[in-house]
């Protein structure tokens, strides 16, 4: 409604915006602030708080399970986060493409978004189990093993089973977002495209991919943010075992406040927050974010 | 240009492949759930049905499995309900009454959406310790609203800002002021926006564990996804007919809203994620 | 109701700093009349709408209604629309998507908090008014376009507004839904004896509707008058351009004096300017105008006895009831509606102009 506002509209407009402010202050904010403030405390249960500055993190950089999690939470966004885009991008063309099914294919693909990640977890445990589960028959029958294999129970084992977990309950994510890209892309593009006699990988590679960079890369932020501070599915799947293998930072972090150290936990979990952060603004630098914004 | 012949057949065949990879890890927990063997798969073995495991997990007092579930419910419907009627008046403001510091405001929300949860947990386990509201519903309520607020925010944003501006302008001249133009025109009119909002919202906090794995500890508060990690067997060994039954049961409510509003799911879902 | 504006202002602030939408606007429209802003996009034209419906506050000056005023920023006096008791048709209907008709009619009244019969008896009379009573359990979106304007007019006059504002209304709709929906507008207008202001760009619909009309160009009201004022009498080249069925011919020319006799030299032709339409000397000195002539005042004919300019025939449009012939008369082309014979391109035309209906403006005033 144009400037030559007032002070009272000014007013009343911040009246609409306080409710949110006030939960998003009181409920994210300032335990975001409590964390770092607790991971410079000795904040340990029955022991009196005390302050001792860096003195948790000076402990996290000696201890070989926080770095043997912090590998694990990195190797597992490298490896499930190209997968679920990959993955995600072959449902979206297939998604895509004009069919009677199509409502129906789309339902399907987004229920494994639908199943919250505690009860993928568990589904994902038993098909990996070493007595029940049907990996074991499957991987038999093709011929990749001989003889039941204990998935969960060897570091890499576990390290896929988190990586085919990840991926079954994200892929679809994926590929409703870059099923909205492509249907924003013109139809008379690719008519165009086949007048010039572009085959159906050039019309992908020069068509498609380049019109869908702004989707991709935000796919691509959610996916990393999300991967990095995996906890639910970690949590239930393999409890960051065997041996402590794939404890993520998360998991790192909550063991900690379940074994009552909150102030380590504070300091692993402002670790993680750091990193989150710094990828974050990496992306909105390189993608332009809200460039349609304002 | 008439390659659809062709590419008929391999197009079924990827089709069949997706959606035996998106539906099969759910069918084989269901058929889990209702065999009375868990290897049912495995040579030799066959699907034996028993509707056992669901009776066990619904009639065993100790495994509390209907409070959870009453729990859960209830505390996602009203962080839904709650995080909506929070991000409505907000998304107003952003979309209509050029506020100074709006921007900010939808950046700090795509800002929170980022943070780690473990990052709050530590704090908010011990803030609702101090104020007693450990293992309360007000103890996720609260956290949950926040957590998904961002979320809604932005998607209201979009929802509203695709409502025309003369709309408002025509209700603020019929005589309504900002708040009635919002409850009488934009509300309804975005009607179908704020419902998938709500959804959304509402699957966000019912699949949520983290949270509600630190902030409750006993069945009068404790959730579903809490309930399904940490089922365990008396005796040592997993009892996997009875996980897989009461992991069929947590899934149904959000299976059953994701088939009926697909449409509304994935409208939102792209809203909060694709800014057009 | 009087509506008056003085002094009124309107910048936008942006990035690139402030940018004015409306400079130093003053008229008052009286009980009764319709009032026409009338201008090309970007003109200003609705943010005047917008100032005087209070969608928009002025950056200063005053609006007055019947005197008393409702926005002023030095007085920190702004009453918001909702109060103004004023009624709006958009240019897109507006109309409540989630509402039938009937409550779309009803909507301003039961936001007022009238008595059920009494809106009961206001929306009867108003749809009978419109002729639109079966439509009343329709929703918007199973409407037409000419349906939805008389929903959204019903819905402006049923609560008897002082101010009756209408922004594009017609620019909707095809041509000659257009025509009559113009003709019952005004008959509308008449009947119920409201103040309106009505934006358009088509002066047209501006000449056939307006009481009076004023007409802007960059946010500056250049001229306020009758339909008639407007056209005869246009006070720059932008007014003789902009009104009219046709732009009007607008030819850089010399002012010549002889005898006490001025002229103006077009062509080979010398044609002597009455004396009511010599210019007022606003630049004392100047010699060089810009002569104006209606093409429906210029004449081609295959010989004159007047003196007539020559010109050689460039394109010849027949739209039926008249032929408009270009003509190019020693570089500058010349625009001929009325007139006699056949023409074809290339032919040499005299083309008579009556230089009783001639227009003489100081140069340097682009119409563009």
């Amino acid at each position: 409604m144009g400037g030559d506002r007032t002070i009272r509209e000014t007013l009343r407009g911040w009246a609409f915006l306080a409710p949110l402010a006030v939960f998003i202050l009181g409920f994210v904010f300032v335990p975001v602030a409590g964390t770092f403030i607790d991971s410079l405390h000795r904040e340990v249960t029955f022991l009196p708080r005390a302050f001792i500055g860096l003195g948790n993190y000076r402990s996290l950089s000696s201890d070989p399970w926080f770095w043997q999690s912090l590998r694990f939470t990195v190797l597992f966004v490298l490896v499930s986060v190209p997968l679920e885009l990959v993955l995600g991008m072959a449902f979206a063309l297939l998604l895509h493409r004009p069919s009677r099914a199509r409502g129906a294919l789309r339902a399907c693909v987004l229920l494994p978004w639908a199943v919250p990640a505690a009860v993928s977890g568990r589904v994902f445990e038993l098909v990996c189990n070493f007595q029940y589960g049907p990996a074991n028959y499957i991987a038999e029958r093709l011929g990749l093993t001989v003889g039941p294999v204990n998935w969960l129970g060897s570091a890499w084992g576990a390290f896929f089973a988190l990586v085919a977990g990840d991926t079954w309950k994200t892929a679809p994510f994926v590929a409703v977002l870059f099923l909205a890209g492509l249907s924003a892309i013109p139809g008379d593009l690719y008519r165009q495209a086949a007048v010039d006699r572009a085959g159906p990988l050039q019309r992908f590679t020069r068509i498609t991919l380049p019109l869908l960079r702004p989707v991709v890369v935000v796919a691509l932020l959610f996916r990393t943010i999300d991967a990095l501070r995996v906890f639910d599915l970690v949590f239930v799947l393999t409890r960051g075992g065997p041996g402590g293998s794939t404890t993520s930072l998360s998991l790192y972090g909550y063991d900690a406040f379940a074994g009552g150290d909150v102030g380590y936990g504070s300091a692993v979990s402002v670790v993680l927050f750091l990193v989150a952060f710094a990828l974050s603004a990496a992306y909105v630098r390189i993608g332009r974010f809200g460039r349609g914004l304002s | 240009m008439n390659g659809e012949g062709r590419t008929r057949l391999p197009y079924l065949a990827a089709a069949a492949a997706m959606t035996a990879y998106c539906i099969g890890p759910i069918v084989f927990m269901a058929l889990t759930a209702v065999s009375r063997r868990p290897d049912f798969l495995s040579p030799g073995a066959g699907l034996e049905f028993t509707a056992a495991h669901f009776l066990e997990v619904l009639r065993t007092k100790s495994l509390h499995f209907l409070e959870y579930f009453r729990n859960s419910l209830v505390v996602s419907a009203v962080s839904a309900a709650l995080s909506v009627s929070v991000a409505a008046p907000a998304a107003y403001a952003i979309t209509r009454l050029e506020v100074p510091g709006r921007t900010a405001v939808l950046f700090s929300a795509l800002a929170v959406s980022m943070f780690p949860q473990v990052s709050l947990v530590g704090y908010l386990f011990r803030l609702m310790t101090s104020l007693g509201w450990i293992n309360t519903y007000a103890a996720l309520v609260l956290p949950y609203t926040a957590w998904i607020l961002p979320l809604s925010l932005w998607i209201l944003t979009s929802y509203f800002s695709s409502v025309p501006r003369d709309l408002d302008r025509a209700a603020l001249i019929d005589g309504c002021g900002p708040l009635e133009a919002l409850r009488k025109v934009i509300v309804p009119v975005a009607a179908p926006g704020i419902f998938s909002t709500a959804l959304l919202a509402f699957i966000f906090a019912f699949n949520e564990l983290l949270f509600a794995l630190m902030l409750t500890t006993d069945h009068h508060a404790r959730t579903i996804p809490v309930g399904v990690a940490l089922f365990e067997g008396l005796h040592g060994e997993i009892p996997w007919g009875a996980v897989m039954a009461a992991a069929t049961l947590s899934t149904a409510p959000v299976v059953a809203l994701t088939l009926l509003f697909q449409r509304r799911i994935i409208q939102g879902l792209t809203r909060g994620a694709v800014k057009e | 109701m009087n509506l008056d504006f003085r002094n009124v202002a309107k910048t936008f602030p942006s990035f690139r700093g402030a940018v004015p939408a409306v400079r130093d606007a003053n008229f008052s429209v009286g009980d009764g009349e319709l009032f026409i802003l009338l201008g090309p996009s970007g003109c200003g034209k609705s943010t005047i709408l917008n100032l005087a419906v209070g969608l928009e506050r002025p950056t200063s000056g005053e609006i007055r209604f019947d005197g008393e005023i409702v926005a002023s920023r030095e007085r920190g006096i702004f009453v918001p629309p909702g109060k103004r008791n004023v009624a709006m048709v958009f240019q897109g209907y507006a109309l409540y998507p989630h509402l039938n008709v009937r409550e779309n009619i009803a909507f301003p009244l039961r936001v007022a908090g009238e008595a059920r019969e009494e809106i009961d008896r206001s929306v009867a009379r108003t749809a009978s008014m419109l002729g639109i009573e079966e439509l009343l359990r329709s929703r918007p979106s199973e409407l037409s376009g000419g349906q939805r304007q008389r929903v959204a007019i019903a819905r402006a006059l049923v609560r008897k507004p002082r101010l009756f504002l209408l922004d594009e209304p017609l620019s909707n709709l095809d041509a000659a839904l257009r025509a009559a929906t113009r003709a019952e507008l005004r008959r509308l207008q008449r009947a119920l004896g409201v103040t309106t202001l009505y934006v358009t760009h088509d002066q047209t619909e501006a000449m056939t509707l307006g009481d009076r009309i004023a007409l802007l160009r960059d946010g500056r009201i250049l001229q306020t008058g009758t339909p008639r004022d407007l056209y005869e009498k246009p006070e720059t080249p932008f007014a003789a351009s902009f009104i009219g069925p046709y732009p009007m011919n607008l030819l850089k020319a010399v002012l010549e004096e002889e005898g006490g006799v001025r002229f103006v030299r077009l062509g080979a032709e010398r044609l002597p300017l009455p004396p009511d339409r010599v210019p007022g000397e606003r630049r004392p000195g100047s010699r060089n105008v810009l002569f104006g002539i209606r093409p429906e005042h210029v004449r081609a004919v295959p010989e004159s006895p007047e003196p007539a300019p020559r010109g050689i025939v460039t394109a010849v449009e027949h739209l039926g009831r008249e032929t408009v012939v270009t003509a190019d008369i020693g570089g500058a082309s010349l625009l001929a509606v009325a007139g006699e014979g056949t023409w074809k391109e290339g032919d040499i035309a005299r083309l008579e102009i009556p230089m009783e209906f001639s227009h003489v403006f100081p140069e340097g005033d682009d119409p563009s």
